[in-house]
């Protein structure tokens, strides 16, 4: 019974994360989807350069690793979504695989011919729309990110190449599907969730969110004990 | 009775006069493709076998779901074709190719209707079911079909499936090229728009070859300098680029000669002034004359017999 109580404990602090989600913001996470929104404008002429003197042109643009600000993208351009939207954005750690590649040039492989623009533009700023007849070897975005992702992740043994590795799927909008009262209690959405989620129900009876007893791999000195908890030898978290 | 040698000779002799005194050119075979097609360019090297493309054609089509839309793994145990209930399908192979690892690398190729530039199974159709469009679809129109299914021998690729299945009315089944999209303006075949790699690419026909040619000549290490469907059957539409031989992806080795250049000229030889009929008339009279002649020499009792 007391286990029960714990696991509706858990699941109201759940419903208590849901609701004040909607009310604050991540802010990178805002910037992010932000800058996903927006379309450059397109580069026709492109410097064609091989790889090695790319490279060379960055280091003597001095762009290194200390440039790289921003720790992650959301790919998430309307240019892709206006064709065909399954997905959910992908989240590149754009930081993370810099520091891992540790050279720009394996991703940004040409350059504008404009002397003036970035060294390191921006996928969507060359790939846009597929097929474009005007440039017909042009590769678009979606394909772009694909090829560039997959063949790397591939060539490195590193990295996912199956869909779910790197997208979500479109969540469905549960406003429809869920019909709840008002002022729901706990153990009605609870009821509500389980009554599609049966197996996860099933699987939540397994973890030491239910059993109280677990691994606890992100405790020091606790590591390699994996029978512990206040269902076992702790008497509390702390 | 016999037909000797000699009444053979003179048979043959008046057939092959008949053939000599008509004139080559009038008949000679012409290509009916029209100008300026689309056409996608399948470039296998690129192809990771999502089975995307099988999906988005259900969708666009609507055709039922693909069998097991969401495995990518077990479902290519088995070698599949295109039926009527999909118009395209992946298949992945192991050709003996190996990555730096030494492990096999696989090869995915899709199937669908080439969309021949001069399609055997548009000359085989006897009403006019199949017809070549302008964007270069081969369209089928189930109202004018009988059902004979000479298309579905006719073609080289063996495409067209039929609905078995259904006794009231069964219609011939393949790959549309999603003609009422791509007649729109901006608008793409279903399977070339969500594939996430671009191995399909959507194209004027022309462009796509130079492009084919393009990536052959930059890249001459990782390609085989052939386009599938450049040349074989007259040109495809639809044309493939691999690093493995196509025969080994299940591309059948064909002739250059577009098949309907062989069998319609074989028809329209046979009926050009009707020498064929008159010939062949000639010949059962000749036969008819001479087996009466020899009933009546058997028959005649005043020669032995009986
Ligand atoms: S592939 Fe077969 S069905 Fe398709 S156009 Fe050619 S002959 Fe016709
Ligand atoms: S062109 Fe259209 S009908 Fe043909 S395989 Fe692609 S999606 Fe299917
Ligand atoms: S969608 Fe593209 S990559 Fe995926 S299986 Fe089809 S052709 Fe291959």
């Amino acid at each position: 019974m007391i286990k029960k109580m714990g696991g509706i404990v858990c699941l109201m602090i759940l419903w208590a994360g849901v609701c004040t989600a909607q009310v604050w913001q991540a802010p990178d996470q805002e910037r992010a989807k932000e800058r996903a929104k927006e379309v450059v404008p397109f580069v026709k002429e492109y410097q064609d350069d091989c790889q090695i003197s790319r490279r060379i042109c960055l280091i003597d643009a001095g762009v290194s690793l200390d440039d790289v600000e921003t720790v992650y993208f959301l790919l998430d351009s309307p240019i892709i979504k206006e064709r065909e939207d399954h997905y959910e954005p992908v989240r590149f750690a754009h930081k993370r695989h810099a520091a891992l590649v540790n050279d720009c040039s394996k991703c940004h492989h040409f350059r504008p011919r404009d002397e003036n623009a970035l060294e390191t533009t921006r996928c969507s700023a060359c790939h846009q729309d597929s097929f474009n007849p005007d440039h017909p070897e042009r590769i678009g975005l979606k394909a772009a990110y694909h090829q560039q992702c997959m063949e790397c992740h591939q060539e490195e043994a590193k990295g996912p190449v199956d869909c779910t590795g790197c997208h979500l799927k479109h969540v469905p909008d549960h406003k429809e599907l869920v019909k709840l009262p008002d002022n729901p209690d706990p153990i009605q959405v609870t009821k509500a969730c389980l009554e599609c989620h049966d197996t996860q129900g099933e699987d939540m009876l397994k973890t030491a969110h239910w059993l109280w007893r677990g691994p606890s791999p992100y405790t020091t000195g606790h590591r390699k004990d994996i029978l512990h908890g206040k269902g076992t030898t702790a008497l509390n978290n702390f | 009775m016999q037909i000797t040698r000699r009444h053979f000779f003179r048979f043959m002799g008046a057939a092959g006069a008949s053939v000599a005194v008509r004139p080559p050119s009038a008949h000679a075979w012409q290509s009916k493709a029209p100008p300026d097609t689309f056409g996608c360019l399948v470039d296998l090297t690129r192809c990771v076998g999502c089975r995307k493309c099988e999906e988005a054609c259900a969708t666009v089509n609507g055709l039922p779901e693909p069998e097991r839309a969401d495995c990518q793994c077990t479902i290519f145990e088995k070698n599949r074709r295109p039926d009527e209930t999909a118009f395209t399908v992946i298949n992945r192979y192991y050709t003996g190719k190996v990555d730096t690892f030494d492990k096999p690398v696989p090869t995915y190729a899709k199937v669908q209707c080439m969309h021949c530039q001069d399609p055997a199974c548009v000359s085989a159709c006897i009403v006019g079911a199949l017809t070549k469009e302008d964007t270069g679809a081969v369209r089928y129109d189930v109202s004018k079909c009988i059902g004979c299914r000479y298309c579905m021998v006719a073609c080289p690729f063996e495409i067209p499936a039929y609905e078995y299945f259904d006794p009231i009315t069964p219609r011939v089944m393949k790959c549309t090229f999603c003609q009422e999209r791509i007649s729109k303006a901006d608008g793409l075949p279903g399977c070339a728009a969500i594939c996430p790699t671009e191995a399909i690419t959507f194209g004027r026909r022309d462009t796509l070859l130079k492009v084919a040619k393009k990536r052959l000549k930059e890249n001459p290490g990782i390609y085989l300098q052939h386009i599938y469907g450049e040349k074989e059957v007259g040109g495809t539409a639809w044309m493939y680029i691999s690093s493995v031989p196509f025969d080994t992806v299940n591309l059948p080795t064909l002739p250059d000669t577009p098949a309907p250049k062989l069998s319609e000229t074989i028809q329209h030889s046979l009926f050009s002034y009707l020498w064929s009929p008159v010939l062949l008339f000639g010949v059962l009279g000749a036969f008819m004359a001479r087996c009466n002649q020899e009933d009546h020499k058997e028959n005649n009792p005043d020669k032995g017999g009986v």
